[in-house]
């Protein structure tokens, strides 16, 4: 207790009203795009500039195909937006998206932007009601595009993406920089959990003639908040039950039965109680809890609720007026705070589901402690592969032959840790599918330049084990797209090429064995026809670039390997970087000649 | 990963969620929709049960079963004994040998049964959801069609049932707790429904149901358990059985009542929404009791009153979230594989110095041996425990269960018996098959040759090509060459009785006759014929023996110690013909 929603948020306080004024001005300003206002910071007479997007009630601006508009977003502008595992890329509603993007040319070119990132600004992009989802893309674009960070602040603002852009954004570190202010009992910010229907329609075309001002006292519609917070309670309960370890065999059967809004909240929500407190949430579980929770139907009667569910979307100036600045704001991270719980009114059950919530935060953390341990053994592993390499390399031969052979006891225990190493990373690629580890796990250097290293030692051994015991033969190639090769790889791999914003694939240095081996298969099958001589030349200047860059070893070079005995056995003509390759073997060889004399 | 200590982390109970999540979504209502109709429609038909198949959305069918009241009246006083039907014989488990069905179920179901085998192969065919549904005894039927239906589903089929009942009775013996089959069923119970608990003892059940077989009726599937506050999922039999049993006791009304669902469902969706009462305190320090008290209270059953074990439920659900973790099911694999490799390099090296694998563990040759040993017990506690999981199943299911890992496992037996048969005869132990041989490896053996078929001409082939690098086929081979080296010292002991001389000698013939078997079928490895291997050693006193004048015997026989006396075997295994 005791701090303001803006120390809680890192904006200052002064900020947020005339945000919120200047959110509800633009939503209402449908000639304009947005609307743009500097404000003074009086203490430190800093300016911040507000960007403010306008609105529509169209019921074909919130909805449209597939059902709930969904709509995979990971391309270009939105890159990060994606899972580094399997989990594909995040979902976000096609109709926000398609308003977004009619606004971004616009938006990029305003000279008040240029100026702000000039005079080094605090940009903020605001929006309220349907202008919400265009202030949380636009923040969203600026973000990849890596300028100085916007924030972005909501006011009624429906849910835009999925559990995957939640995801992203709270691995990529940006989540602190969105804010999204809900009152109690708002229907909006709960209307994309339910899919579009009659009822969100009345909805919409009773806020349009509103907002319109056409009819100043439009009649309310009625009965649509049973189907509206039934479906969003169908989905709270589902996370629930996902939170809570729902061990019931039917859950995935009656799943694939149910249609659920893909939509979840993300970013720190601040939940306005109505009596002048506010409750500051950040896990994104708890606030989906809380968003259904709170708006439950207690002592008054339904028709009650649900007049207030419509008149509170319109409250959002007269309640930020009264409570901003005020030192009423608790933050219900790091346990409930039974006391403000008690101003949203939740019940035993939805304490139950917060505490479920914590409790999942609290078990990732502890996953995590428990990963480093496994660090150690990580290393204990790697360490023995790399004196296993170290001493493959004196016998001239290389560890990727002299594993294929199999011949030394050496060789043997080589496998073995191939094996365990293979059984933790792979223990890991199933807890990140679950989501049981912190979302920027897959972001940690620490644990990317771990991944690499054991990607680039151990790799080449999986793949002379693949190609010693001809399993090309049942299953393909090493490296097909979905193919034999071990997801664990694809996946730290991706960590990489993600971290140094490189494009997929291009990283695949712990490959080029698969490449030589594939390639000798190929030459035997098919000769040397265009396609074979495209590759052997792709794979000249990946060895020459890897072994630039280091990211290959050059005990590839080893006189008697696999690479260079094929490579010798190419006829000239196809070997056009021939004496700069020649050049390196030589090198090589003489490396080690002179270490082995010491 | 670091076992968690699973003990310390929170645990929650999501009976309540997930019963919520049900009714808040429109699957029941979808399945509701089409009873009251065809329950109303019925009594100008003459049939006695009702079937209406119905496709609200292309991807969508719904199969809805309901018998008239008359026939439902006349089927429920034919009692509620259990009539063993063999036909449901596929649900046959360990632990159930023969199903039995309850009786006025079936005096609905088999009437029906020639029109059911035709629309469950027209079913079958068809893509996406199938809702199978029914109200009390209609439920029990749509039940009965959907084991029918999955017994007869093969992994290529695109069909993805779900089976909803509502009020429907208990209908046999036989539980479904370890199949997967388990989660296809939904029942929904309301406590005000005198249905469901008609055939348990201390129910007011029909005039002539036998209270003695009561107890054997087991439910299956998820019960969403139903009262006027609210609902909760379980899916624990016990419990179930235990809330039908109270539930009995306070019912009210006659039979004739036909409880409305559809009014229970619009209840149940509008408390959803409601904030529930307050029925426990503050406490939240253990979430699973204070979850699990409100949802029993919900449904109407005092954990005091009706002495419900808090504890072994919570103890059930920990168990349950250890057995399922996804991530440690994974690692287990991998292990297993680890284990595997430490045996298969064992047996490389008996193959670098040019011993046989059995020779080289009885006797203790690398003395790594204690260190194998390890690896061959973890390999045991994993097969031993997936054999019986397969044995949990029902019949059909354990089949196609066991199809993903068979191969392994008789990799697995034939690499890690044979280790076993060498301890056990090194101390001492006589007649391994009959009286030591695990259960675990008589069944693998015993699913492997069913799977198994005769091999084709070119398999055969390439078995002769492959035999040197395969494993000897069966896995008690080499207890067969221990028990003939004991016959041998039988027959060549001059203090043996004349039947001990006999019967040794007609165990050695047998014994030949095998090995014959085995060289013809290419079903042994080479490494046997290895220098000072048991089986040489054998031969090298056996063939002292048969040197001088015997008994008549088969032609195998003799092509047996011709291909051995000439040193064929020598050739064996190198592609050319013995």
């Amino acid at each position: 207790m005791g701090e303001t929603v803006g120390n809680l948020i890192g904006l200052n306080d002064e900020v947020i009203h005339p945000a919120a004024n200047l959110a509800v001005e633009a939503h209402n300003s449908p000639s304009k795009q947005f609307l743009v206002k500097k404000i003074k910071i009086r203490h430190d007479l800093s300016s911040v500039v507000v960007f403010a997007f306008s609105g529509s009630m169209l019921p074909k601006d919130w909805s449209g195909q597939p059902t709930f508009a969904k709509t995979e977003i990971a391309t270009g502008e939105f890159r990060s937006l994606t899972s580094l595992n399997d989990g594909g890329d995040a979902v976000v509603n096609g109709s926000f998206l398609r308003r977004f993007k009619d606004v971004i040319g616009n938006l990029s070119k305003a000279k008040e932007l240029k100026e702000a990132t000039e005079k080094k600004r605090q940009v903020v992009f605001a929006g309220y009601s349907s202008g919400g989802p265009i202030a949380i893309l636009a923040t969203l674009y600026f973000l990849e595009k890596q300028t100085p960070s916007p924030r972005c602040l909501t006011f009624g603002s429906p849910l835009v993406g999925d559990r995957i852009f939640g995801h992203a954004l709270r691995r990529e570190g940006w989540s602190d920089y969105f804010t999204h202010f809900v009152m109690k009992y708002d229907i909006i910010p709960r209307i994309m959990l339910s899919p579009s229907s009659t009822e969100h329609e009345q909805i919409l075309d009773y806020f349009k003639s509103k907002f319109d001002r056409k009819n100043i006292n439009p009649a309310p519609p009625s009965g649509f908040y049973l189907t509206v917070m039934g479906n969003a309670s169908s989905v709270a309960s589902y996370e629930a039950c996902r939170l809570m370890g729902c061990r019931n065999p039917s859950l995935d059967i009656i799943k694939s039965f149910i249609e659920l809004s893909p939509y979840r909240p993300s970013g720190t929500y601040v939940f306005c109680t109505g009596n002048g407190n506010l409750v500051v949430v950040k896990n994104p579980n708890a606030v989906l809890q809380i968003l259904i929770h709170c708006a439950e139907l207690g002592e008054s009667n339904t028709a009650e609720v649900e007049k207030r569910s419509l008149d509170e979307h319109s409250a959002y100036l007269s309640e930020l007026k009264d409570c901003l600045g005020m030192q009423a704001v608790v933050s219900l991270d790091g346990g409930p705070a039974t006391a403000t719980l008690n101003d949203l009114g939740l019940s035993p059950q939805a304490m139950l589901c917060l505490q479920a919530a914590e409790e999942f935060e609290n078990r990732r953390s502890r996953n995590l402690e428990n990963f480093r341990k496994y660090l150690e053994k990580v290393e204990v592993e790697l360490e023995k592969m790399r004196k296993y390499k170290e001493n493959a390399q004196i016998s001239r031969l290389g560890y990727y032959d002299s594993f294929k052979l199999q011949n030394e006891d050496d060789d043997f225990h080589a496998n073995v840790s191939r094996l365990e190493l293979a059984g933790m990373w792979d223990e890991i690629k199933e807890m990140l599918k679950e989501f049981e580890l912190p979302d920027d796990f897959e972001k940690k250097r620490e644990i990317i330049d771990l991944g690499t290293k054991y990607r680039r030692l151990v790799e080449p051994l999986d793949i002379a084990n693949f190609y010693r015991h001809s399993k090309d033969k049942e299953t393909g190639a090493y490296v097909i797209g979905g193919g034999p090769r071990p997801k664990r790889y694809r996946f730290i791999q991706r960590w990489l090429e993600h971290d140094e914003k490189e494009e997929f694939g291009s990283r695949s240095e712990s490959l080029f064995w698969a490449d030589v081996e594939q390639l000798g298969i190929d030459i035997k099958k098919k000769g040397y026809v265009q396609e074979i001589e495209e590759r052997i030349q792709q794979v000249e200047r990946n060895l020459i670039a890897w072994i630039g860059d280091r990211s290959l070893d050059d005990d590839v070079l080893l006189e008697n390997s696999t690479f260079v005995k094929w490579w010798r056995d190419l006829p000239p003509q196809h070997k056009p970087k021939s004496d700069r390759i020649e050049k390196l073997i030589g090198e090589m060889s003489e490396r080690v000649t002179q270490g082995t004399k010491i | 990963m670091k076992r968690r200590r699973m003990n310390q982390v929170p645990l929650f109970s999501s009976a309540g969620e997930l019963a919520n999540m049900l009714v808040t979504s429109n699957l029941i209502e979808a399945a509701w929709a089409k009873i009251p109709e065809l329950q109303r429609g019925q009594s100008a038909l003459p049939s006695s049960v009702q079937t209406m198949v119905d496709h609200p959305t292309p991807k969508c069918t719904i199969v809805v079963f309901a018998p008239s009241p008359d026939s439902t009246q006349d089927a429920l006083s034919q009692g509620g004994d259990l009539v063993p039907y063999p036909k449901f014989d596929f649900l046959c488990t360990k632990g159930c040998p023969s199903v039995s069905i309850n009786r006025a179920a079936l005096t609905l179901f088999t009437p029906l049964y020639d029109h059911l085998s035709g629309l469950k192969d027209e079913l079958n065919k068809r893509e996406g959801q199938l809702i199978i549904t029914g109200q009390s005894l209609g439920g029990s039927i749509a039940s009965l069609f959907t084991l029918f239906l999955l017994s007869s589903m093969d992994k290529e089929s695109k069909c993805r049932p779900i089976c909803i009942t509502f009020g429907s009775p208990l209908i046999g013996n036989f539980g479904l707790q370890h199949s997967h089959w388990n989660s296809f069923f939904l029942h929904l119970v309301s406590d005000k429904d005198p249905l469901p608990t008609l055939f348990l003892p201390s129910g007011r059940s029909a005039p002539t149901s036998s209270h003695s077989q009561a107890t054997a009726y087991k439910p299956f599937g998820t019960y969403l358990l139903c009262s006027e506050l609210g609902c909760a999922c379980f899916d624990d039999p016990d419990f179930i059985f235990k809330f039908l049993t109270v539930a009995s006791s306070e019912v009210a009304g006659g039979l004739q009542v036909v409880v409305d669902y559809g009014e229970i469902l619009r209840n149940l969706k509008y408390r959803a929404i409601c904030k529930g009462p307050r029925l426990v305190g503050e406490r939240l320090t253990d979430p699973f009791s204070a979850g699990i008290v409100m949802e029993l209270k919900t449904i109407g059953i005092d954990p005091a009153k009706h002495n419900i074990d808090i504890g072994r439920m919570e103890k059930d659900a920990r168990d349950l979230t250890w057995k399922t973790n996804k991530a440690s099911e994974a690692k287990k694999l991998n292990d297993r594989k680890i284990n595997m490799v430490w045996l298969e390099w064992y047996r490389k090296k008996a193959e670098d110095v040019k011993k046989d694998y059995y020779d080289c563990f009885r006797n203790e040759r690398f003395n790594i041996e204690a260190k194998i040993q390890w690896h061959m017990e973890d390999l045991t506690t994993y097969w031993e425990d997936m054999v019986a999981e397969a044995e949990r199943k029902p019949q059909k299911e354990g089949a196609s269960f066991r199809t993903g890992w068979l191969q392994a496992g008789t990799t697995y037996r034939r690499m890690v018996e044979p280790l076993d048969i060498a301890v056990f005869y090194k101390d001492g132990g006589r007649d391994y098959i009959n009286s030591e041989r695990s259960q675990h490896y008589k069944l693998l053996e015993q699913w492997y040759e069913e799977a198994a078929k005769p091999p084709t001409s070119e398999e055969l082939d390439s078995k002769k090509q492959k035999v040197s690098v395969l494993l000897t086929e069966d896995s008690c081979f080499w207890a067969h060459v221990e028990e003939a080296i004991l016959s041998c010292k039988s027959l060549t002991n001059a203090n043996s009785t004349p039947e001990l001389r006999e019967s040794s000698w007609n165990n050695l013939v047998k014994f030949g006759e095998y090995v014959m078997e085995q060289i013809e079928n290419y079903a042994v490895s080479p490494e046997i014929f290895l220098k000072d291997s048991c089986f040489m050693t054998w031969w090298g006193e056996y063939k002292v023996y048969i040197a001088s004048p015997s008994n008549p015997c088969s032609l195998r026989f003799i092509q047996f110690i011709d291909f051995m006396k000439t040193g064929r075997y020598g050739v064996y295994g190198r592609s050319e013909v013995p």
